[in-house]
Formats: structure tokens, sequence, C-alpha cells
């Protein structure tokens, strides 16, 4: 019986493969291996820990409790209040900033003297870093010496300074306003570079047939902006859900948790309590919530694109 | 050809060089051991307070002691996250700043090691008030020197007093509401308490020497929850503040985003007539560099509640000592001495504590010290040294303190702050508050 071919690694490759292949796959060689341990490694091995229950300040007993860390967090009240809050924030949030950024893109649509100059003002929050902008908020909105209750004061709009980041009622809103106002150029670009792109003729041909400027707007400008509106929807959603540092610098979560967000939650929970397993649960828990969403609206939005 | 020899020869050298590389390399690594061996430096963390104060205490000490020290410093909001991931990652830490908040914490983990068997340190007790003992001892051992210490106390603007027509400052909560109302109704003042009672850090101090104050505690001598009981608990104190706030209007209703920091301005700025602050803001009060109302705010005792007494409450920040510092007899000898160097007596005398009085205005539990002719001339400037030795013997220890007091806090913060904004009442707020201390407490 004759001896059987030796079969060796090399030679399966470079049968399979031709030369270009692998040289395409050893240039991609680099870049993999540090994805791989920057992300993919970090994201497996998170998901890893939300299966025991690690806290830090309890080195000597971390016990592997399969998903009890994710029933523990699905049956805690206060992660529904705070995943409700998170849900009323970014609705508020979205749907200003949507509305926002169409008027806007309209405007700066119109050819006028300083359009350029007010592109320009416009613009400038979304080059403010957050943490300034935070902290410019904070200042606005403080109780005894804000700039919101001076101005609305002298315009006689309140006969004394109101509490406004200290009243649960407001907090919210008032949070949204301040991500609003940062997010809302990106979104006005957004929706200006989806309006650009609608043909002229259509608007001609409406014209001719005798449509006035809010019919123009509802048939022809509200329809084709669907891949503007979708990028703002899927990108401002995501920021919303996720964000934290408005939260951080301007509340704390407070007063009274009225602005315990799910970002918060997570925070609370894997830095200050240092409970690293149910914080990584957390967080998968919101990552999974984010993806549904942005796929939710891709499917709706995004379909008849 | 001549590539092939130049590569080989190459080879050679490398080989030659990396060797004597090595060699030098293990000389090197085991000259340092052995130097490292007979000096053994101590790796001392603290957060980023009284620097210039304390790289010249180390100098002092180096120089004396010929024992080298590393020292380090984080920012405070930094400090606990950045050591737990230091203890956790087995960094050489021997010795640093611990805050009586985390002491259970850090002790159950085994980072930190009770320091009972060094009588070198220990000796220092019988100088020291009791409550300062009490927050660096766990389970019966005590884990650390004093660093510095501080209490609540209860300030008011003299000025504004005698403008409202009142004579006497208050000694009951009673006697705050109603020298309160006389003050808001001269127009003196909208909100004359103020009261900073942001969900911060702070915030547990705030709510611990007003529940003391008004007779009552958090937790029972077993650990037990009782701060929902009506007669013995915190409810008396809740409800005041509540009342304080919604009913008599004398506390702002933005008393729930104040921090510390900004209530201390908005007293600063002459805003308020009464303020409840950490006893060391007395000096910045009093300073016209840093005050409106500098000369004309005094400290008196806390008032009182019905069934309360004067006492409020104190904390402590103390030297600790890691597992690895003792694990070298040679470094733990050194590291005792460095932590009495600080915390005890420096050639003789509690120099460092008297520096940090001094210098910056921090507290200290040394009791010898308020007889002290420099420490009474520098409270002279600005705060009678009398009623702050007074407050001083009535403060206590929290008695929240425990493995779990982080996780509460910050529950228990929230919970205050629900029923200062009228969302629930003081007793359902109280009643969740000790829920979750009894589940947290379940779980440990």
């Amino acid at each position: 019986m004759p001896p059987r071919p030796r079969l060796r690694l090399s030679g399966v490759i470079s049968g399979k493969f031709d030369f270009e292949a692998r040289a395409a796959a050893l240039f991609l060689l680099p870049v993999t291996v540090v994805l791989v341990a920057v992300a993919v490694f970090p994201i497996g091995y998170s998901f890893y820990i939300s299966l025991f229950q690690l806290k830090l300040t309890r080195p000597h007993r971390v016990p592997f409790v399969w998903l009890d860390n994710y029933a523990k967090i699905l049956t805690d009240e206060l992660f529904w209040s705070s995943a409700w809050r998170t849900f009323s924030f970014t609705v508020m949030s979205v749907t200003a900033i949507s509305i926002l950024a169409v008027l806007i893109a309209l405007l700066l649509n119109e050819t006028f003297r300083g359009r350029r100059f007010l592109a320009i003002i416009l613009v400038a929050p979304w080059a403010i870093p957050t943490v300034a902008n935070g902290l410019m908020w904070k200042w606005i909105y403080d109780s005894s010496f804000g700039a919101l209750n001076g101005a609305l004061l002298q315009l006689g709009m309140i006969d004394k300074y109101v509490v406004w980041l200290g009243d649960p009622e407001k907090t919210l809103p008032l949070i949204a306003n301040a991500f609003v106002w940062k997010e809302v150029p990106l979104a006005s670009i957004l929706i200006l570079v989806t309006m650009k792109s609608i043909p002229a003729d259509l608007y001609r041909a409406a014209k001719v047939d005798g449509a006035n400027v809010l019919q123009r707007f509802i048939h022809i400008t509200l329809p084709s902006l669907r891949p503007g509106f979708m990028l703002v929807f899927i990108y401002e959603t995501m920021m919303a859900i996720r964000h934290f540092d408005l939260f951080f610098i301007l509340t704390e979560g407070g007063p009274a948790q009225a602005s315990h967000v799910a970002s918060w939650h997570i925070y609370v929970e894997t830095f200050r309590n240092l409970s690293f397993g149910t914080g990584n649960a957390l967080a998968y828990v919101m990552a999974i919530v984010t993806f549904a969403l942005a796929y939710f609206i891709i499917r709706t939005l995004g379909r008849r694109l | 050809m001549k590539e092939s020899t130049r590569t080989r020869l190459g080879c050679r050298e490398f080989l030659r060089y990396s060797s004597v590389a090595v060699v030098a390399g293990f000389l090197t690594v085991g000259a340092a051991t052995t130097t490292l061996a007979a000096e053994e430096s101590i790796n001392f963390n603290g957060w980023s307070a009284a620097v210039d104060l304390v790289e010249s205490h180390i100098t002092a000490f180096e120089k004396k002691t010929g024992i080298e020290v590393k020292y380090g410093n984080l920012p405070w909001a930094q400090y606990r996250d950045a050591m737990v991931t230091k203890f956790v990652g087995k960094a050489p830490l021997d010795v640093m700043w611990v805050s009586d908040a985390w002491l259970p914490e850090w002790a159950e983990a085994g980072w930190i090691q009770p320091v009972d068997q060094f009588k070198e340190l220990t000796k220092y007790n019988s100088d020291v008030d009791k409550f300062c003992t009490d927050s660096m001892t766990y389970k019966g051992q005590q884990y650390g020197l004093t660093y510095y210490t501080d209490y609540m106390g209860f300030f008011y603007n003299e000025e504004m007093l005698k403008k409202a027509g009142i004579a006497k400052p208050p000694e009951t909560w009673a006697e705050v509401v109603e020298q309160s109302l006389k003050i808001k109704q001269a127009g003196l003042s909208e909100y004359p308490l103020m009261l900073a009672m942001a969900n911060e850090s702070w915030l547990i101090e705030f709510l611990s020497a007003m529940v003391f104050s008004q007779g009552g505690v958090f937790t029972d001598d077993a650990g037990n929850a009782i701060m929902q009981d009506p007669k013995k608990g915190a409810v008396e104190a809740l409800k005041w503040v509540v009342e304080a706030v919604q009913r008599q209007k004398i506390v702002s209703p933005a008393t729930v985003e104040t921090g510390e920091l900004a209530g201390l301005k908005s007293f600063a700025a002459g805003n308020h007539a009464f303020a409840l602050e950490p006893k060391y803001r007395l000096r910045m009060l009093n300073d016209p560099k840093q005050s409106q109302v500098a000369g004309k705010v005094k400290q008196i005792l806390m008032p009182k509640g019905p069934n309360g007494s004067h006492a409020t409450v104190g904390w402590m920040r103390f030297y600790g000592v890691s597992k690895h510092a003792l694990e070298n007899p040679e470094r733990a000898k050194n590291v005792v001495k460095f932590v009495e160097w600080f915390g005890g007596k420096a050639e003789g005398e509690y120099r460092f504590q008297k520096f940090l009085l001094t210098d910056i205005g921090a507290g200290f539990c040394t009791r010898p010290l308020f007889d002290d002719p420099d420490i009474r001339a520098s409270y002279a400037k600005y705060a009678k040294i009398d009623i702050i030795a007074e407050q001083q013997r009535l403060a206590r220890k929290k008695d929240v303190i425990t493995p779990w007091f982080g996780e509460w806090n910050e529950f228990n913060g929230a919970m205050w702050q629900s029923a200062i904004l009228d969302q629930i009442s003081p007793e359902e707020a109280l009643k969740k508050s000790a829920d979750k201390w009894q589940t947290l407490k379940r779980e440990q």
C-alpha cells in the first residue's frame, strides 16, 4: 500500500485560495487582530462577566450565577422606571430634534443674504464639547443665579426665581432641551443634504399642477426626506438612549430619581456600586434594546427606499 | 553570498549583545532588589489635598529616617474607584488615606489590615475623641491612625439675627423655625436656613447630623434598620425638613439640587441666616477675601429636637495600612514609623495635625491640641475654640457604615429627596429605605 500523501496546511490554503486572496488575507490580518483584541474580545468578555456575581469590593466571592443577573434586572422596579424615563427622554428629544432639523434645513435651503453666516451660527452648538455644554446649561438652569431665571424675570414672565432642575416635573424636559440644542445641528445637516438632492423638476411640476407651498411640502419634500429621517432617527435614538454626560453633570440622576435613566442606572451599578456583573448585564440589555429599535426603524422607514 | 555572510554575522552579533544585555539586566535587577530590600521604600497614596504640606512632611521623614517614600495622589472624585482598581490589580500599596465610609468594604476585602498589634500606633488612642477611634474600628479591630477629622456644625449670621431683633441664637430646632420665620417676615432672607440636600457624598453627613440631634438613629446596635421607627428612628428629622421646605418655607425648595459647595457659597453671599456646614468651612466663611459675611458668622451647638441633644455627626479620614505593607517585617516596621510620623507624633509633637489646621483649617482628633497655643491662636482668628471643642465632644460616628453603605446611601438619598419634594410621606420614604437596608444586609 503506497504511503498516503501528508496534507499540509500551507498546501491546502494555496490550493483553495489564489495568490490575491492570500495576499488580501495577509494584509487584513493585522487589523483583524486589533479588532478582535479591542472590540470582539471585550464584547464577549463582558457577556462572560455578566454571568458572574462580580462585585469588585468582594474579590473573594465571585459565584457563577448563569442568567441570574438578567433575572434580577428584569424584576427590579428601578430598572423599569429608568427604562420608562429613557423612553420618555428619547421620544421628546428625537421628536424635537427632527422637527427643528427640518425647519432649519428648510431655512438654509433657501437663498438669502447672510445664509452662510446663519449656517455657521446654527452649527456652533455641535462644535461645543459635551461637558462644556453640560456645564453651560447647569449655569443657565441654576435656581439662584441662572440666566434663564434672570431672562424670564426681566421679561416679566415670572415674578420670582423658579427652581428648575430641582423640580422633578421639569428635570427631564430641561435635560432633553440641552440635549436637543447640542444635537440639532448635525440632524439639520443630514436633512439639508437630503433636501438638496430632491429634483427641482418635481417642485416645478407641482407648481404647474397648482400645488401651494404646504401641499408641495407635504407631498414632495416630506416623502423625499425619508432617507435623511431614517439616518436622523437611528442616530439620534441611539444617542438619546445611551446619553449620559448631561445626566451626570446636571442632576446625577436626581432629584429623587427624576432623571435616573438607563445609562445612569448602568453607571451607578458599575462604577459606584462596583457591581460589574449586573452592570455588564444591564449594558447588554441596553445594547439589545438599542439594536432592536434601530432594526425597527430600518424596517419601517427604510422599507421603501 | 556577501549578503548571507552579513546575515550570519548579524545573528552572531545579536546573540552576543543580547547575552550581555541579559546578564547586565540580571545584575541591575539584582542590585536594585538588594537596595530595595535594604531600604524598603514605602508607597503612599492619598487624594489631592494639602499636597505641598504632605510632600514637605515626607521630605522631613526621609531625612530623619533614611526611608524612601513614593507618594502619589489622585483627585478625591476618582480616589475610591482608582484605589479599588489598584487593590484588585495587586499594585504595591503600603499606606493610603482611607475614608471611614470605605473601611468595612476595604477591610472585608482584606485590602487594609488591622494595626492593633502596633503599640506605637494605638498608644495615641488615649489622646483622641471616642468617635475618632470608633470611626477607624471595624469588627472590634482598629485599622489606622487619624489623618484629619471634622463634624457638621451649625452656623448663624450674627448681623442678620440682630437686624431681626433676635438677641440669642437658637438652641432647639423649634427655635430655628421660630427665628427663621421672624427673619423671613422682616424681609431679610427668603429662605433663612440653608440646607444642602443634593444627592452627593455630603448628604449622609447632613442627614446624620439632623437625625442625631433629633435623638434618632438609622440602625440599632445589631446593625438592623430602625430608621423607620417613629420614635427612635429618623422619621422626626425627615418630617422636620419636609415641614421646613413645604409648609414653613424657611428652606429653599432648591435644596434637593443644592450641593454642599453651592450652599456654602450662597451662605457666604449673605443669603441665609443659618447653615448646616462642615465645621472647617468656618475659616472660609469668616475670610473677607472669600466671603461677604466675613466676621459675622458664628458657630453654636447643634440645635436639638424635643427628644434629642446637641449631638452631631463626625467623620474621619485616616492612614490605612495594606496587606502588602505587613507581609515583609522590615517594610512593616518602616510603615509603622511613617504612619506614626503623620498620624501620631513627629519628634515629640503632633506636627502634621497642627500643620493641617493652621495651613488649611482641617480639624484634628487629638484633644491635647485644643490647649496648644498655636492652635488656639489660629482658631481665634475666625472661631471660638471652646464651642468647637465642645461640639466635637458631642460628635458621633455614622451608624450606617457597612460594606453595603454605598449602595444603600444612593437609594436613601433619593428617598429623602422624594419626601422633601412631597412625592411620598416621610414614613413611607424611611420604610423603603429601611427595607433596602435589610435586603442589602441579607445579600451580604
